[in-house]
């Protein structure tokens, strides 16, 4: 058989949180919910990656955004906190968004240079090549109206591809626009507003339903009392 | 590395099974061919490959993308390797045994091959193994289904199984009972589908008063059995969506009297693969073990006939049983007897004969991974 069953942790609960921006929102939900980590969690010199909690049983792990997605898809980890931006991007059939975490709101966009903008009329597109992290989520923006995106897959510093001619138009994550101004961009179009979800594993939730269904409920709890 | 490496490269999703896997995969589905037996299944044994359009059938309108064609040089008709056994047996049912005796219970076990593999389970070969019941629309047929992939697993060693039940017609219900349009429920149920409960209450906003509250109740009605089934009774649905929750309690209480001890869970919201499904479905997982081991449910025959059934998936259900055993042989050494060999496999052991006289017996039962040897007319344990 190519792997084993993965039974021997059988009891344990992973929660897998993004690194960095959300994180940051995310910190005082976890205390109203009564998940206190560590406290290397909190000391960002700390070069662990997985925390225990004052939970028996619970522990943290801390990876980036887009590997709470995948975490949480395989159930190696069975709660996540991860964008929709994330979930959309990787749309994988095993995991759950059962809760708006209402934290780290921003938005997709379509955004290309103030020049090209002014003369720029999407609707006689027929291809559309851009710089973007969320290939599938451009791909599908872009199909549904009748366009057909070619996507140059970049992991940051989208808003640098205009500017040195890699392509003319990006599609990335805007909050304040700082970003955008800063070097010369226009948002033109808005693809989809993202804020951070709990997320969790189908399997999980089905063979632990009242373990996994009270942390919902907690999160929700500290949703509201916010 | 040696010269021959590189034709051990297999497409993707395909693999070999090796010893000892390879026989208690099918010493396992043996078991539970005989299990399915025992409550009267009877096994029977379509073809590998059929005519394209007899697959795409019935229960087989949602496997087209999942199929490997090819041309019958021959007829010059297409033919398609089957993704999924569950078509074949509606077809059987509809066309040789149409005259056969309702209810009527069939069997069956064996390959099939997809296109693309899924997320969780990485293969793209397995063995499919599984039950129809076919022309008994009691809810306690039902029941029956879901008891006997209970029983059938547990009894073969699974531990942790979880049944979860499903209803995929109630949500298409209660929206063509709260007058929305098709492209609507449809968006309602994709939201409800992801779990998504940020994209159902903006939904349910845009649509009118009170649906977001609704189709988010609805989500949240989702857990162990008996809560579940409360918050849905409590719910204000349309009359014809109440009773569809309760045809589904009553299937509950039926499953629980004839299965304690099984986890029983209640999702009325999923529907992602049920699309074909015409009544109570069912996905069987076990804990710790990623994807699911099987899924049934109720389904509408091309004859307009009732049925319900479930499939197990083989790779799947070893991952959830304790790994596999290497059997215990007897070396015999060079120069034992027929009769003597004969006397050694009577009392049940496998053996294993030497071919050229050893210098030392004792080794090369150990190198040929025996865990025994037959010395003096005795089997003992090699040391």
């Amino acid at each position: 058989m190519p792997d084993t069953p993965i039974n021997t942790e059988d009891d344990k609960l992973v929660i897998a949180v993004p690194k960095g921006r959300i994180l940051k929102e995310l910190r005082p939900l976890m205390t109203r919910a009564g998940l206190e980590p560590e406290a290397d969690f909190d000391d960002p010199a700390s070069r662990k990656l997985q925390f225990a909690t004052n939970v028996p049983g619970v522990s943290i792990i801390r990876v980036r955004s887009f590997d709470v997605a995948t975490f949480v898809a395989f159930g190696a980890a069975q709660i996540g906190v991860a964008g929709n931006d994330v979930l959309m991007e990787f749309d994988y059939p095993e995991v759950y968004a059962p809760l708006d975490l209402e934290i780290s709101d921003c938005h997709i966009a379509v955004a290309e240079p103030a020049e090209l903008s002014s003369t720029d009329d999407p609707s006689r597109w027929s291809h559309v090549r851009v710089a973007t992290k969320y290939p599938n989520i451009t791909r599908r923006y872009f199909a549904a109206r009748g366009v057909q995106a070619e996507c140059i897959h970049l992991n940051g510093a989208m808003e640098l591809a205009p500017g040195l001619g890699l392509c003319r138009r990006i599609v990335d994550l805007v909050s304040s626009g700082d970003t955008l101004r800063a070097n010369g961009l226009v948002e033109i179009e808005r693809v989809v507003e993202v804020t951070s979800r709990l997320a969790v594993n189908r399997a999980a939730l089905k063979t632990r339903s009242e373990e996994i269904t009270g942390w919902i409920d907690r999160f929700r709890e500290a949703v509201n009392a916010a | 590395m040696n010269e021959t490496s590189h034709i051990g490269l297999l497409p993707n999703g395909l693999a070999d099974t090796l010893n000892p896997d390879a026989a208690w995969e099918s010493d396992s589905i043996e078991g539970l061919m005989a299990a399915f037996a025992a409550f009267g299944y009877d096994r029977i044994k379509p073809p590998l490959v059929e005519f394209e359009e007899s697959l795409l059938d019935g229960p087989g309108q949602a496997i087209g993308s999942d199929m490997f064609r090819l041309m019958d040089p021959v007829t010059q008709r297409m033919m398609g390797v089957r993704p999924d056994i569950t078509p074949q047996i509606a077809r059987i049912a509809v066309t040789r045994l149409a005259n056969a005796p309702r209810p009527l219970r069939l069997s069956y076990g064996g390959q099939v091959l997809k296109v693309r593999a899924s997320q969780m389970r990485n293969e793209r070969q397995f063995t499919q193994i599984g039950v129809e019941l076919i022309g008994a629309p009691e809810l306690a047929a039902d029941a029956e289904v879901v008891t006997l992939a209970w029983r059938s697993l547990s009894d073969l060693g699974v531990k942790g199984i979880s049944i979860d039940l499903n209803l995929p017609t109630l949500v298409p219900t209660v929206c063509a009972g709260l007058g929305m349009t098709e492209a609507d429920a449809e968006q309602a149920r994709l939201a409800l589908d992801r779990k998504d409960a940020a994209a159902v209450a903006e939904f349910g906003a845009g649509i009118g008063e009170g649906i977001g509250d609704l189709l988010g109740q609805m989500l949240s009605a989702a857990g162990p059995a008996d809560k579940a089934l409360a918050k849905l009774q409590a719910l204000d649905l349309p009359d014809q969506a109440k009773a569809e929750v309760q045809n589904l309690a009553q299937a509950v209480d039926l499953i629980q009297a004839a299965a304690p001890g099984l986890s029983l869970t209640v999702d009325a919201t999923e529907f992602r693969g049920l699309e074909y499904q015409s009544g109570i479905c069912f996905t069987i997982y076990s804990r710790g073990v990623r994807g699911e081991l099987g899924r049934g449910g109720r389904y509408v025959l091309s004859s307009r006939e009732t049925a319900t059934g479930f499939s197990l998936f083989g790779d799947s259900l070893m991952r959830a049983l304790p790994a596999a055993k290497k059997p215990q042989k007897v070396f015999l050494p060079y120069g034992t007897t027929v009769s003597e060999a004969d006397a050694v496999r009577a009392q049940g052991h496998a053996t294993l004969q030497g071919f050229v006289n050893e210098t030392d017996a004792n080794a090369e039962a150990r190198r040929l991974d025996c865990s025994h040897i037959f010395i003096n007319g005795q089997v003992r344990e090699t040391n």
